[in-house]
C-alpha cells in the first residue's frame, strides 16, 4: 500500500494547475493573523485588534459537510479526516509506509492533500489531485540532508549558540508550573479548521477533550462556511465537492 | 480544442471565484502551526507575540531502526536573527503507544539554560526512552546517551507552501499563487531533532502531539 505522499505523481496540465489554483484560493478566505504570510521579527507592529471569529451562516441553501468529515481517505486503511484529526495528534503506524498522513515526513506536502480531502470527493478524486500538480511549491527551498538531523542549516549569518560542555543554568521547576501557550498535533488543523474565537481554547486543550467532542461543532461550522463559498465554484471547475 | 475551452472556462472561474472569495469566511489560513494562537504568537495581533513557545510544525517518520522526531518552532524567522531558546519556557513531545490514544506513555520534555554567556546554550531533555536521567548538552552538536541522539539549534525551517501568493490574490484580486514561490524559504526556525530506537517504544501505533508552555504565563 502506498501512501498519499507518496503517490502524488507530477502532471504538467495547465488547465489543471489554474483549476486547482482557483479552488484552493477560493478556499483560503477569511483570517485576521497572517498565519504564515507573517515572519518573525525583533519589532513587531501589531494591528488595532484580532478579527472577530465569523459567525456560521445558517442559510437555508447551507452545505452539508458531514461526508467530508466522514469519508474514507483512499490509500490509507480507512481513515477519515474525522478519525485523523479526532485526536489533533499525528497517526503513525511503524507497518505502514511511512508518509503523510501516517505520520508526517519532511518532503510530504501536507497542505495540498490536507485541502484535497477537506473539500473533495474522495470517490470521484484522489487525495494527491492537488499535490500532483503540484499547486503549492513541491519541496522545500533547501534540499533535506538524508542523514540526521534532516534539516537543511540555518540560511544567512545568524548569530549561533556556542555552548560546550554541560555547564548551563536551567529552570528547575516542574513541568507542571509553566502555563500552556501552544500545542500542535496533525498540521493545518487548529488554522484551518477553528476560528479565531476558540483558538486560545483549541491550544489550551488536550486530545481528551478532542474526542471529548469539544471541537466538532467548530470543525463542522469552520467547514460549512468554507463549502458555502466554494461548492459552486469547486462544481464549475468540474469537481465534486464532499459536501452535499 | 477541448482543451482550450478547459482553459478558457478555467480563467474565466478563476476571476469568479476571486469575487467570492472575499466573502468566504471560513479560516483556512494557511500554515502549519506557524504563528497560531495568533492572539500569543502573531505580531500583528500580538505586541508582544511569544516566539519561543510558538510550535511551527512537528514530523513524525521512521526508518527500520529508528523513530525521528522533529519540532520547529519560532519561525519564520528572519536570518539574522538567533533562535528562541528561552529558559523560561519548555516543550513537550507527548507520544502514545497504547490505547487511549489520549495518554502519552511517552512525553519528551526539553528546556534551554545559559553557561558562563548568554550566547552559551544547552539544552536539557527528560522522559527519553530507555535514558538513564536527563540528556544535556550544548546546543548545535549532536548529542547521544543511551542509544538516543539530539540536535537542538538554529535551522533552515523546512515547511514550503505560496503564502504570499494567496496574500496578494486577496488584496489585488488578481490570481497569483505560485508553486515557484514559498513564503519559508530563506528563513529559519529554531529546531530540535530526536532519534529514538524503535524497540524502546513499546509499541507501533504511535498518537504523537507537542504542547509548550512558559513560566508565568505566554508573553
Amino acid at each position: 500500500m502506498n501512501t498519499i505522499a507518496s503517490t502524488a505523481t507530477r502532471r504538467s496540465l495547465f488547465a489543471a494547475t489554474s483549476l486547482a489554483l482557483a479552488l484552493a484560493l477560493s478556499a483560503c478566505g477569511g483570517g485576521g493573523g497572517d498565519n504564515g504570510g507573517g515572519n518573525v521579527s525583533v519589532t513587531p507592529t501589531p494591528s488595532p485588534s484580532p478579527s472577530p471569529s465569523p459567525s456560521p451562516s445558517q442559510s437555508p441553501t447551507s452545505r452539508n459537510v458531514s461526508a467530508c468529515l466522514s469519508q474514507v481517505i483512499p490509500g490509507t486503511g480507512g481513515a477519515t479526516p474525522a478519525s485523523l484529526v479526532i485526536p489533533d495528534t499525528i497517526k503513525l503506524d511503524l507497518t505502514q509506509p511511512a508518509g503523510f498522513p501516517n505520520g508526517r515526513r519532511l518532503e510530504d506536502p501536507v497542505i495540498d492533500i490536507t485541502l484535497a480531502v477537506l473539500l473533495l470527493d474522495m470517490t470521484k478524486h484522489s487525495p494527491a489531485l492537488l499535490a500532483s500538480l503540484p499547486l503549492n511549491p513541491a519541496a522545500n527551498d533547501k534540499p533535506f540532508l538524508s542523514t540526521f538531523p534532516f534539516l537543511a542549516p540555518p540560511q544567512g549569518t545568524p548569530p549561533l549558540s556556542t555552548g560546550t560542555g554541560t555547564s548551563f543554568a536551567f529552570q528547575t521547576e516542574p513541568t507542571s508550573a509553566f502555563v500552556r501557550v501552544d500545542r500542535e498535533g496533525q498540521p493545518a488543523v487548529a488554522t484551518a479548521l477553528v476560528g479565531a474565537a476558540l483558538r486560545n481554547a483549541y491550544n489550551d486543550a488536550n486530545p481528551s477533550d478532542d474526542v471529548a467532542g469539544v471541537f466538532v461543532p467548530e470543525f463542522t461550522n469552520q467547514l460549512t462556511l468554507i463549502h458555502n463559498g466554494l461548492a459552486d465554484d469547486l462544481i464549475a471547475l468540474g469537481l465534486t465537492p464532499c459536501s452535499k | 480544442m477541448h482543451r482550450k475551452i478547459k482553459l478558457a472556462l478555467a480563467a474565466a472561474t478563476t476571476i469568479g471565484a476571486l469575487g467570492a472569495l472575499v466573502l468566504v469566511p471560513g479560516q483556512l489560513a494557511l500554515s502549519a502551526d506557524h504563528l497560531d494562537p495568533p492572539a500569543r504568537t502573531d505580531p500583528a495581533v500580538d505586541p508582544t507575540p511569544d516566539f519561543d513557545t510558538d510550535i511551527a510544525d512537528l514530523y513524525a517518520f521512521y526508518d527500520d531502526t529508528n523513530l525521528y522526531l522533529i519540532e520547529t518552532w519560532g519561525g519564520p524567522a528572519a536570518t539574522n536573527l538567533a533562535g528562541f531558546f528561552d529558559p523560561k519556557m519548555v516543550h513537550t513531545i507527548n507520544i502514545s503507544t497504547a490505547a487511549p490514544a489520549t495518554t502519552p506513555e511517552i512525553s519528551i520534555s526539553f528546556r534551554f539554560g545559559v553557561g558562563a554567556t548568554p550566547r552559551e546554550q544547552g539544552i536539557q531533555l527528560t522522559g527519553l526512552p530507555g535514558v538513564n536521567g536527563p540528556l544535556v548538552g550544548p546546543l548545535e552538536q549532536i548529542l547521544s546517551k543511551d542509544g538516543v541522539r539530539v540536535f537542538s539549534g538554529l535551522r533552515d525551517d523546512p515547511f514550503f507552501f505560496d503564502a504570499q501568493g494567496l496574500k496578494d490574490s486577496r488584496a489585488t484580486g488578481v490570481l497569483s499563487i505560485k508553486n515557484t514561490r514559498d513564503r519559508f524559504a530563506g528563513l529559519n526556525a529554531s529546531a530540535t531533532v530526536i532519534e529514538i530506537p524503535r524497540s524502546r517504544l513499546g509499541g507501533t501505533k504511535l498518537d504523537l502531539w507537542v504542547t509548550t508552555a512558559r513560566l508565568g504565563g505566554q508573553l
